[in-house]
């Protein structure tokens, strides 16, 4: 399915071209990638409010103590997709949610995701069954890497 | 014509509308002293401004108002927000004019640190509405570039408002009453990609007394806070297991907009929090106000006599001014997980547990003799349920990951469902149910004496009252007085005040084994050693567990400690131990009945024993009218008592 592919790697592309309609627009950085980074970041680091949630929810989410992939938290770049920072946060902060609606092949946590990529509406039901039938080669094993998980996604929906 | 200038000195201040004309003669020297602008052009213009600002009236516009938190105060007016910062004038917080005076003068601030904001962009939404009303000119007030805003702007894209309420929990204290936050809708169609809104208290403490004392008395700072909205969702739905109730509010995409400068206005700002009354569901009210300025949600609370705002009241505040569209609910993990096995039989629940408790491997249910829907069942159960013992810790990650992968990884082979397969029917929603406060008043026949009584709760559910809105077997009775006027003796006597009652009885269903726990304190009419009913303090903590009988049934099993204290009791006081056994259930969808035994037996301080049996009932006429029957006989220090009484109740 190299339409498909295409189609997903030039909208993520775009993505980064369209930074502005994306969280803090940094597209071009992985900085950022912990899951307490909030949309006001860049405004008020040093607020207690955001050091608290962001102490509260990488202690809650962080991949430090559970989530099945790993290599979240220093970002590595996944080779095949241009990497956008709202993509990045929404997969590592819901990777586990994610993984269990490529398996059941539906859910709020897949549409979501194929939102993110632009998959247009018609074309979601043939993407969801490749992510299905795919699944492990996607999720290959514990702990992959979330960069991974990513490149492999590209690859099965080719 | 009184006028007031900001920033002015303590002489001017005090020679207010005297020396109005040398102030405003003066305040091109003035003010670049007090750093509010430069440069003698622009300072004709400001004049200009704030002359047109007052000839309109608008420090007495409502937007204006509800921009800065102002709320009566004696004779004038005082703002909410706490923060010194939030005011461009040194009297602010209580001088409309002088604030909004000082916010046209900061407008035109050049000398602001590189780091820092332009004050047209930290003040957003004062700056867009006095633009609207003014017209500022361009060419003499330059618009200052806000790059930070514009880019939380398009990144946010506000398009619609959304009322958020995680539903209490049972066996979560915290979640007591709920909570409500706001989301704002982008342009996306997933809601997962919107952003929630909370405001929130900033504590540093840990709980205990200390805590609770500091929170109620306004030591600590509320503020808000932005986070995407599956953050919010996970934390609710599958770390706490909240049913999460969204309320869609009618705001346009203006007043979405709107609401959302405002937001960008609060987020650098505090206001104390106050526990009971300006929380966080109070303080979202603002940003719907700020949206359109013309609902006057946070005066449903505020200078009501009525010192706590409950979350749920909120949401019925914005239901009374029409902006409720529609409702949707989102069920937590824990609604899931029951909704899957409800449909299994325990065979497969079985399979099921041996898949997550480690003693089969997912992909031999592959293989068993079952039909599709069921290998998914066991599987999709299997997913849920590893999830819920990896974030409740009851499983090690490394096992977790593992165990997590391979399930999916065999649910994958079993294709996808036309659609969802385990539709969860939408409950009655938290606003429909009965009011919170409660007013009841009857008579009736205590061992000796006929009485008539009145009693008053300020909130929020008893286990008689009707569970529709609200988490069936949760009751927090706060406050709840009455008094009894007792013909023979002609004496009105306090009958029972209950500080705290609160019972939580969350059954076993073959999924989760919860504990069931109570605990109650106040002051209560008791039968003591002298035969006469006494006022005695009264602690009274237990644990236990319940199960369910049929849809709506609840039997529990209580054991408890009971601790009384009162001059009457010899050595003051009697510290008991035993339980309690009843039975809680809907009759009919207006009948409830509540049956149940109890024994205490007292070893230390008065020796005693005190046995008793009740049979409760409460009949609905409406959602906010009932009837209560209520029937008791006990066996204290040797000696009987019946207490039956009749009441009409009124939830308001």
């Amino acid at each position: 399915m190299k339409r498909l592919f295409i189609v997903v790697t030039v909208v993520a592309v775009s993505l980064v071209f369209v930074g502005a309609a994306f969280a803090a627009g940094q597209a071009h950085s992985n900085t950022g990638c912990g899951l307490g980074t909030m949309l006001f970041k860049g405004n008020a680091d040093n607020s207690v409010v955001l050091q608290t949630f962001q102490a509260t929810t990488n202690g809650i989410y962080g991949n430090q103590t559970f989530g099945i992939t790993t290599g979240t938290s220093d970002c590595a770049q996944p080779k095949n997709f241009v990497s956008n920072q709202q993509l990045n946060e929404f997969m590592v902060a819901n990777m586990d949610n994610l993984a269990r609606d490529i398996a059941q092949g539906r859910g709020e946590t897949l549409d979501a995701f194929a939102e993110l990529l632009q998959i247009p509406t018609e074309k979601r039901a043939e993407f969801y069954g490749q992510l299905q039938s795919g699944f492990s080669r996607i999720f290959t094993s514990p702990g992959v890497q979330m960069a991974s998980v990513m490149d492999n996604i590209s690859t099965v929906s080719k | 014509m009184a006028v007031i200038l900001p920033r002015l000195t303590g002489a001017c201040r005090t020679f207010r509308s005297a020396c109005l004309f040398v102030c405003l003669a003066v305040f091109s020297v003035l003010v670049p002293s007090t750093g509010a602008a430069s440069g003698t052009a622009s300072n004709g213009y400001l004049g200009e401004l704030q002359q047109l600002a007052r000839e309109k009236g608008l420090a007495a516009a409502r937007t204006w108002e509800v921009l800065l938190h102002y709320k009566p105060a004696g004779s004038g007016t005082m703002s909410l927000v706490d923060d010194p910062r939030f005011f461009n004038a040194p009297n602010g917080s209580t001088d409309r004019e002088a604030e909004l005076s000082a916010t046209l003068a900061s407008f035109f601030r050049t000398d602001e640190k590189e780091d820092e904001e332009h004050p047209q962009c930290r003040f957003i939404a004062r700056y867009t509405w006095l633009n609207e009303q003014l017209g500022f000119d361009p060419a003499r007030l330059p618009k200052a570039p806000c790059a930070k805003f514009d880019k939380a702007l398009s990144s946010v894209n506000p398009r619609s408002v959304v009322l958020v309420f995680p539903n209490t929990l049972l066996n979560l204290p915290s979640s007591m009453f709920g909570h409500t936050l706001l989301r704002i809708n982008t342009a996306y169609q997933s809601d997962l990609l919107s952003h929630a809104v909370n405001y929130a208290a900033i504590t540093g403490d840990s709980l205990g007394l200390f805590y609770v004392f500091k929170g109620i008395f306004g030591f600590y700072h509320g503020r808000f806070s932005n986070l995407p909205y599956y953050e919010k969702v996970q934390e609710y739905s599958d770390l706490e297991h909240r049913d999460i109730w969204e309320y869609h509010l009618n705001l346009t995409p203006d007043e979405a907009y709107r609401a959302f400068l405002h937001i960008w206005e609060m987020k650098e700002f505090y206001a104390n929090y106050y526990f009971f009354d300006q929380n966080c569901s109070f303080n979202l009210l603002f940003l719907i106000e700020a949206g359109r300025p013309s609902l006057r949600l946070t005066d449903e609370f505020y200078g009501k006599w009525r010192f706590w705002v409950i979350p749920v009241d909120t949401v019925r505040a914005a239901q009374k001014f029409g902006i409720i569209e529609r409702v949707s609910y989102r069920p937590s993990r824990a609604s899931k997980i029951l909704r899957i096995a409800e449909e299994m039989d325990s065979d497969l629940k079985d399979m099921t547990f041996e898949v997550v408790d480690g003693k089969r491997t997912p992909a031999s249910v592959l293989s068993e003799d079952l039909r599709v829907e069921e290998k998914r069942e066991v599987l999709d159960l299997s997913t849920e349920l590893s999830q819920y013992r990896a974030t409740t810790r009851k499983l090690e990650k490394a096992q977790y990951q593992k165990q997590f992968l391979d399930i999916l990884a065999a649910r994958s082979t079993l294709g996808i469902p036309a659609e969802d397969p385990y539709p969860i029917q939408t409950p009655t929603p938290p606003d429909q149910g009965h009011l919170s406060a409660r007013f009841r008043t009857g008579g009736g026949y205590r061992t000796g004496s006929w009485f008539t009584e009145i009693e008053w709760r300020a909130a929020y559910h008893d286990i008689t009252d009707l569970d529709e809105g609200y988490v069936r077997g949760a009751q927090i009775n706060f406050m709840d007085l009455s008094f009894r006027y007792y013909f023979d003796d002609d004496k009105v006597r306090l009958h029972r005040w209950r500080v705290i009652d609160i019972v939580s009885l969350s059954p076993w269903n073959g999924i989760f084994k919860p504990i069931s726990w109570k605990v109650s304190a106040g002051v209560e009419e008791l039968l003591l050693d002298d035969g006469r009913d006494h006022p005695v303090a009264r602690l009274n903590v237990g644990g236990g567990a319940t199960a369910g009988v049929g849809s709506t049934g609840r039997a529990y099993l209580l054991a408890e400690t009971d601790l009384q204290a009162s001059t009457r009791l010899e050595k003051d006081y009697a510290l008991g131990f035993g339980g309690t056994a009843g039975l809680m259930t809907n009759v009919t969808k207006d009948w409830k009945v509540n049956v149940w035994a109890q024994g205490l037996f007292y070893g230390a301080g008065d020796e005693h024993r005190s046995l008793a049996a009740a049979l409760q009932s409460n009949l609905r006429f409406t959602t906010n009218t009932s009837l209560s029957l209520d029937a008791k006989r006990e066996l204290t220090f040797d000696r009987y008592r019946t207490d039956i009484t009749a009441r009409m109740n009124w939830y308001y």
